[in-house]
């Protein structure tokens, strides 16, 4: 099943080919141009709704895979939320269109109505509304996925057909990223309970908003795991978020952000190296934040798990991977990240990959086109 | 059509001089770095960035970063604030873009559609000297074409363009396999731009002022704030314009915000998403919840439907980062009351002093 997936749920406009789990092209917008090249660039709002990002990076997924959309391509997946609305619409109305644009059955329809003409015309108007109302309702199928959804499954995403990585459900997966950070609960593909999730910053927000306090610019996150390599993440202390909680069920940041604000004016003027140890203290805590309540989870967890599934920006973060790896061996369960990290931060061949995923239970195939709408606040469970 | 100008030499301390030429004639030329190999033309010249734009072969409207010899230079064509000039002085030469407001001097299509540039002050003496005795910036892109694999040796480019494009490249410096280092990364320094900041217009009289203790004071705080002028609510919309620094707890106010109005999910930070919205069922108040901070003028506010949801006179909207559209806001005193929060840190560490004003 080969499918054409579009994503443009908030800084990125990005657009793949995917067939079942593997990724044939995955091309996103901020990647084309030499400051993306490294990923970190906000780009303005006016920037994001450029209608020009939405088609070259469709023609741009097409060429790249070699794919034909009337021929090749057997159903479009795209994004319908959460993210920002006026975001979002970009990418559905592109699918949409693009959808009625190459249904299979036009072609065949339209030398049906060459053949009409030479019909009386009494049975020729009777014909033509019976067409058009044919003609309304088909399309190539159109599979709305969940952005979360979509990070969360990433990891099942493979370089060829017949490499997907093994896992068993239920399984427990994290998806860390600029706007969410959740631990879920997969009793199946399509089956989810948040674990836990935050209450005010997502773990990339945090990490981004500590580098800007660092005067790291903004978003910093990258360039926090960078310079946190070289510093010592003991040399400061700072609080470990809700340590006291009985229930372990929420990730919280604002406490941690206004010891790190309140530290830095104590620590101020600030030399390189106490940039690159505050640096690292801050990553060592946030971090450490998720595993704790995480061991809290797991230790809780009725269900038997041997599977972790790990998606977002922030899964590309080896400082993270190694200490869940570590959290987890005792456990024996087994760690799975996406295969390339491009796949981590946003882009649409997760989301084909989901859309392939759930659409093996067939009923996502039928949406109706006009049912297809944003959701801002889409939730997961 | 295969260039037969085109010269393949290995780094050598006078191929300097070749490289100088060549890009004072608006030739292209690929030389090695700290990070890959990078694709130079003179940023000054609109025929070579014409030529750059042909070989890289990206779409309309993307900026290139370009290379400075130093922070002087660098000066010259952005203005830098404090955090570009701390990210210099840390960092700089070495494997960072830093991306500040550009002056407009260069090539249309090098900097950014919104004016920003990208600047680099590379690490390896050999494109630091080039810069030098050039004396104007060359760009910094690497030197595969948009989408291609990250250029670590010479054949990795070859191997991957078509001769139409080889034809374009004046000169190649050669020195091998390059470590395959990283990309560099890249640092934007305008969101801290303090163009907008004029909190001194905002005057609050000296007895709208509370003491915050906690996170949950501060809700509270927001609830009864909320209460006092709630009967405006189906009148008029009412906008709580939060002003404060990172951390002082403009979220935790509008959490407070969101339980006032009997909202039951939880209410997070909207850096990353611009705004949230959250709807009561059945319908009775909307709340919008906005960050500021991230947008850029007041344009973008209006795309996110600002002027909109102001008609809607059952709308609550919370926005930090208030100061950065404060202009913006001033303007709808007409159709909505404007209620100015601003919370600063207190003494303590969890305290907070939060005061307001409906001016």
């Amino acid at each position: 099943m080969i499918i054409l997936s579009i994503d443009t749920s908030c800084d990125e406009t990005s657009a793949a080919v995917t067939d079942k789990t593997k990724v044939i092209s995955n091309i996103i917008w901020s990647q084309a141009s030499q400051h993306a090249d490294f990923g970190g660039v906000m780009p303005s709002l006016a920037q994001r709704l450029h209608k020009e990002r939405i088609d070259w990076v469709v023609d741009r997924a097409l060429s790249t895979a070699h794919c034909s959309l009337s021929t090749d391509i057997d159903a479009i997946a795209v994004t319908v939320g959460p993210g920002l609305a006026i975001s979002l619409e970009v990418g559905i109305s592109k699918a949409k269109e693009l959808a009625q644009k190459y249904n299979d059955i036009l072609p065949a329809l339209k030398s049906g109505v060459s053949l009409q003409r030479r019909m009386t015309y009494q049975r020729s108007i009777h014909l033509r509304s019976k067409l058009r109302s044919v003609l309304e309702c088909c399309y190539k199928p159109i599979i709305p996925v969940n952005h979360i959804e979509a990070h969360l499954l990433s990891p099942l995403a493979s370089p060829s057909t017949d490499h997907r990585p093994p896992t068993t459900f239920p399984a427990l997966g994290l998806v860390v990223s600029g706007g969410n950070t959740q631990l879920i609960l997969i009793e199946k593909i399509g089956k989810y309970k948040i674990l836990a999730q935050t209450v005010d910053d997502a773990l990339g927000e945090a990490l981004d908003k500590a580098a800007r306090l660092l005067g790291l610019g903004y978003p910093g996150g990258a360039i926090l795991e960078k310079i946190a390599r070289v510093g010592n993440p003991d040399a400061y202390t700072l609080p470990s978020p809700l340590i006291d909680d009985k229930i372990k069920n929420r990730f919280s940041y604002s406490g941690l952000k206004t010891a790190m604000y309140r530290l830095i004016e104590k620590e101020k003027p600030l030399t390189k190296e106490k940039i690159y140890n505050l640096a690292a203290s801050f990553q060592e805590v946030a971090f450490d934040h998720i595993l704790n309540v995480l061991s809290y989870q797991i230790n809780h967890q009725p269900l038997a798990i041997s599977h972790f599934l790990l998606g977002g920006g922030v899964a590309s973060n080896n400082l993270l991977r190694s200490k869940l790896r570590k959290l987890l061996r005792p456990y024996e369960i087994t760690l799975h990240v996406p295969y390339t990290k491009k796949l981590c931060g946003d882009n649409a061949a997760m989301i084909g990959v989901c859309a392939y995923l759930k659409s093996r239970n067939a009923k996502n195939l039928n949406a109706k086109l006009k049912s297809i709408d944003r959701e801002p606040r889409m939730k997961i469970a | 059509m295969y260039n037969s100008h085109m010269r393949i030499i290995k780094e050598n301390p006078n191929i300097i001089k070749l490289a100088v030429d060549a890009l004072k004639q608006g030739g292209l030329v690929i030389f090695p770095s700290e990070t890959t190999y990078g694709i130079a033309a003179d940023a000054t010249n609109p025929m070579a960035i014409k030529k750059l734009n042909n070989y890289k072969k990206r779409p309309i409207g993307k900026p290139y970063s370009v290379a400075v010899s130093n922070i002087k230079m660098a000066e010259e064509y952005v203005s830098l604030n404090n955090t570009a000039r701390n990210i210099y002085k840390e960092f700089l030469p070495g494997p960072v873009t830093v991306v500040s407001y550009g002056k407009h001097k260069l090539t249309k299509g090098v900097e950014s559609e919104t004016g920003t540039l990208g600047i680099r002050i590379s690490s390896y003496a050999l494109v630091c000297q080039i810069v030098k005795d050039l004396r104007v910036p060359i760009t910094a892109t690497s030197a595969n074409a948009s989408y291609m694999k990250r250029p670590y040796k010479i054949s990795d480019i070859l191997g991957n363009i078509s001769d139409k494009q080889k034809g374009l490249v004046d000169l190649i410096i050669d020195a091998g396999e390059l470590p395959h280092n990283e990309p560099s990364t890249v640092i934007d320094t305008t969101l801290d731009d303090p163009v907008a900041l004029r909190q001194g217009e905002i005057k609050f009289t000296d007895k709208n002022e509370v003491l915050s203790r906690s996170e949950e004071s501060t809700q509270n705080i927001a609830k009864e704030l909320f209460q006092k002028y709630e009967s405006y609510l189906g009148k008029r919309p009412i906008i709580f314009a939060l002003i404060g620094e990172m951390g002082t707890g403009k979220t935790q106010f509008t959490k407070g915000l969101g339980k006032v109005l009997g909202i039951k999910e939880e209410i997070v930070s909207p850096t990353f998403n611009l705004v949230n919205t959250y709807t009561l069922s059945p319908v009775r108040y909307t709340l919008n919840h906005i960050d500021a901070w991230r947008i850029q003028g007041p344009k973008e506010l209006e795309t996110l439907g600002f002027l909109k949801t102001i008609e809607d006179k059952n709308m609550v909207i919370a926005i930090e980062w208030a100061d950065r559209v404060m202009s913006e806001i001033k303007k709808q005193r007409e159709h909505a009351l404007i209620i100015w929060v601003k919370i600063k840190y207190g003494k303590k560490e969890n305290e907070r002093l939060i005061s307001w004003g409906t001016l």
